[in-house]
């Protein structure tokens, strides 16, 4: 059987922004003043955000995720590595997912080769090795130029997985990080090397060159209508061309999730979290309001032939996730899901049936979301929501894919 | 007039030319031609009718390929001297504007005998402790759905028809949504990355160009502040600075015939 895998993501969201912040702040990013911090009230936050993500581990999802985000107060994590360091040693069971490092950013990539390979040491081989470009706002951050952020990153990224398969010490000529002596210690205990995601935003570039590598794609969309199917079709077909087979494990998806004992309840509890998040925290990022920093002529990572794909797609297809203004509005783009154990299972489940996409990637505590509220709609989840997908998933993806076969892949074993 | 294309080094290069007599390479801007607009404004129109414009756009703007190893402004002076070579430039007067004053600046440091007059209009390059160039990345990204911030740092009235026409807060057509990604993408690639929108040695080696300089800037230039214009003028041994009323960064755009009439004066004196 391969069920579908249901991970933990949390982003770590700094949850004391003032009440009038939106009113007052252009963005959450980049320009944020960091005057907004307050040292009184964020004492314990990470042990707090961990101690989340180890009881995910406890209840037994399939991974904790952590990403990296610069000078924000979306995500307090501008080293995930220090964060799955911790856990590898507070977790046992989890895979420990960073998606991602970020190579464009950094002048060595084997900075990241180096701490990954540790990570996966440190863990007893539970490490996923994702790698990202950056967005917009990282690009402001430390300054790199978005045009050169593609080639930067797939030369960092052959590098470093050369580095972790290939005997060292080798020279390495690219253009971007030519290195006289690349010969990582340690080497990641998983082999060849640990399993390897890059998020992408539906480029035919990005999907060619993760699945000409045989790497996982994660689709880096906050919003999952008809295009998450569309887009794991395309993957699918992209991987063909290079001849190989999709199967849902080739993929993952960023969703998020309130589980209450009722529809009422859970909408009642996770409403001013939910609302923090969009309304502040994805300022400057996924909302118009605001300095939008994410996409555009300033951090121009676009190649000119999507941007004039871009141009050509009606104005209207522009509404991001936090320009949504009503409960109904938010609840059509599939992104937040709220409910009883019941209406979460249906959902996620006709989602999974539609897209067959087999890594949800989950995010349960939102903005200034209260600890106890988190775990309380986790555990939930775990218990009343992730058993059935488990099992509706096995059977699903076992008829359609049979090429998984008995054997769990060694990718998508726990 | 005519437009064409020139290849160099295997890429497309696409060519503005008007008018009669000696040459004079133009290195366009942002708020230029090529950037802003594929033709010609009046600005160019007013010289052209002096001069011989031979205008290139800069790689990946308008009809020009994008080169993907372009990095860095030496890049893209090595880019524009092959330009001169296809074009039979063995020396020329070159006026350069905005980012295109900066190349030409490079140029006149560190090939002087290529360069035969030289003019500067609004011209980032130079590092000027206290006086930061303007965030233009940050200004062309939509605040509340609108680029006011991109507008008043490039125009001195940047709620006006002109600044308004060329750089509304929603493209008029897809032509002139690409042109702006373009000219932006371009700039990204040698100007966003620290130093931002400089070059820390150039300033050192300017005395190296020992012909006729002409400073010239928008009084209210909020991109690139004026003592770089002031900087300029002192680092040439044969440079003047002028300041022009009336106009900010896109001071070619608005004060045309003024600045037109100087620079030919000056390319003719």
């Amino acid at each position: 059987m391969h069920p579908v895998r249901l991970f933990c993501w949390h982003f770590m969201a700094y949850p004391h922004l003032p009440k009038d912040f939106d009113k007052n702040h252009e963005s959450a990013w980049v320009t944020v003043p960091n005057t907004l911090w307050d040292r009184t009230r964020t004492r314990g936050i990470y042990q707090e955000y961990l101690d989340q993500l180890v009881y995910a581990d406890e209840l037994g999802f399939d991974g904790m995720v952590l990403n990296e985000h610069h000078q924000n107060a979306y995500g307090l994590m501008p080293s995930p590595n220090l964060l799955a360091a911790a856990l590898t040693q507070k977790t046992r069971n989890g895979k420990i997912v960073v998606l991602a490092n970020l190579p464009p950013m950094y002048l060595n990539p084997l900075r990241i080769a180096e701490e990954y390979a540790m990570l996966d040491n440190m863990s007893n081989g539970r490490l996923i090795a994702g790698f990202a470009v950056g967005g917009g706002p990282e690009s402001f951050n430390y300054n790199v130029p978005s045009p050169h952020g593609r080639r930067r990153l797939w030369e960092a990224i052959d590098l470093i997985v050369k580095s972790w398969t290939d005997d060292g010490p080798f020279e390495h000529e690219g253009p971007c990080y030519p290195m006289r002596y690349v010969n990582v210690w340690p080497r990641p205990q998983q082999e060849p090397h640990p399993e390897v995601w890059v998020p992408g935003s539906r480029s035919i570039e990005s999907m060619e060159e993760v699945a000409r590598r045989g790497y996982r794609y994660f689709l880096s969309s906050r919003s999952h209508g008809g295009g998450t199917r569309m887009a794991a079709k395309e993957f699918a077909g992209v991987m063909e061309k290079h001849g190989k087979t999709y199967t849902p494990f080739h993929m993952g998806v960023l969703m998020s999730v309130y589980v209450a004992e009722t529809d009422e309840q859970a909408k009642a509890e996770s409403q001013e979290g939910v609302w923090y998040f969009l309304r502040n925290c994805l300022k400057g990022h996924l909302r118009k309001e605001g300095r939008s920093m994410t996409f555009g002529p300033g951090v121009p990572s676009q190649s000119l032939r999507s941007w004039e794909a871009f141009l050509n797609a009606p104005r209207s297809s522009g509404s991001m996730l936090g320009d949504a203004e009503t409960w109904e509005e938010l609840e059509e783009r599939n992104s937040i899901i709220v409910g009883s154990p019941e209406t979460v299972r249906r959902k996620l489940w006709e989602f999974i049936e539609d897209a067959q996409v087999g890594n949800l990637l989950i995010q349960f505590q939102f903005g200034n979301m209260k600890d106890a509220l988190a775990r309380k709609s986790m555990k939930l989840f775990a218990e009343e929501v992730a058993p059935a997908l488990r099992r509706d998933s096995g059977d699903l993806f076992a008829k359609v894919f049979p090429q998984l076969g008995d054997e769990m892949p060694v990718e998508a074993a726990r | 007039m005519s437009m064409r294309d020139l290849t160099v080094a295997g890429r497309k290069v696409q060519l503005y030319e008007a008018g009669e007599g000696a040459p004079v390479l133009y290195l366009h801007g942002i708020a230029d031609m090529h950037g802003a607009a594929a033709g010609p404004f009046p600005f160019h129109d007013a010289l052209a009718k002096e001069v011989k414009l031979i205008a290139p756009a800069h790689p990946g703007c308008v009809g020009s390929d994008e080169d993907n190893s372009l990095e860095s402004i030496d890049d893209l002076m090595f880019h524009t001297l092959e330009v001169m070579d296809v074009l039979g430039l063995e020396k020329a007067d070159i006026v350069g504007n905005c980012v295109g004053g900066w190349v030409a600046a490079e140029i006149a440091a560190r090939n002087p005998e290529r360069v035969g007059r030289l003019a500067l209009i609004g011209a980032p390059g130079l590092f000027v402790s206290g006086a930061p160039i303007g965030d233009l990345f940050m200004a062309v990204q939509p605040l509340n759905g609108g680029i006011a911030d991109l507008r008043a740092m490039l125009f001195r009235d940047g709620e006006g028809d002109l600044a308004q026409d060329l750089f509304p807060d929603q493209h008029r057509d897809k032509e002139q949504g690409m042109l702006r990604y373009q000219v932006f993408r371009c700039l990204a690639r040698f100007g966003f990355k620290p130093p931002y929108f400089y070059h820390q040695k150039l300033r050192d080696r300017l005395y190296r160009f020992k012909g006729l300089a002409l400073v010239l800037h928008g009084a209210d230039d909020a991109f690139v502040p004026t003592d770089h214009a002031a900087a300029y003028g002192d680092g040439f041994p044969a440079g003047s600075l002028e300041a022009i009323d009336d106009a900010g960064h896109a001071v070619i755009l608005e004060q045309p015939e003024k600045v037109a009439g100087k620079i030919a004066a000056f390319l003719k004196s």
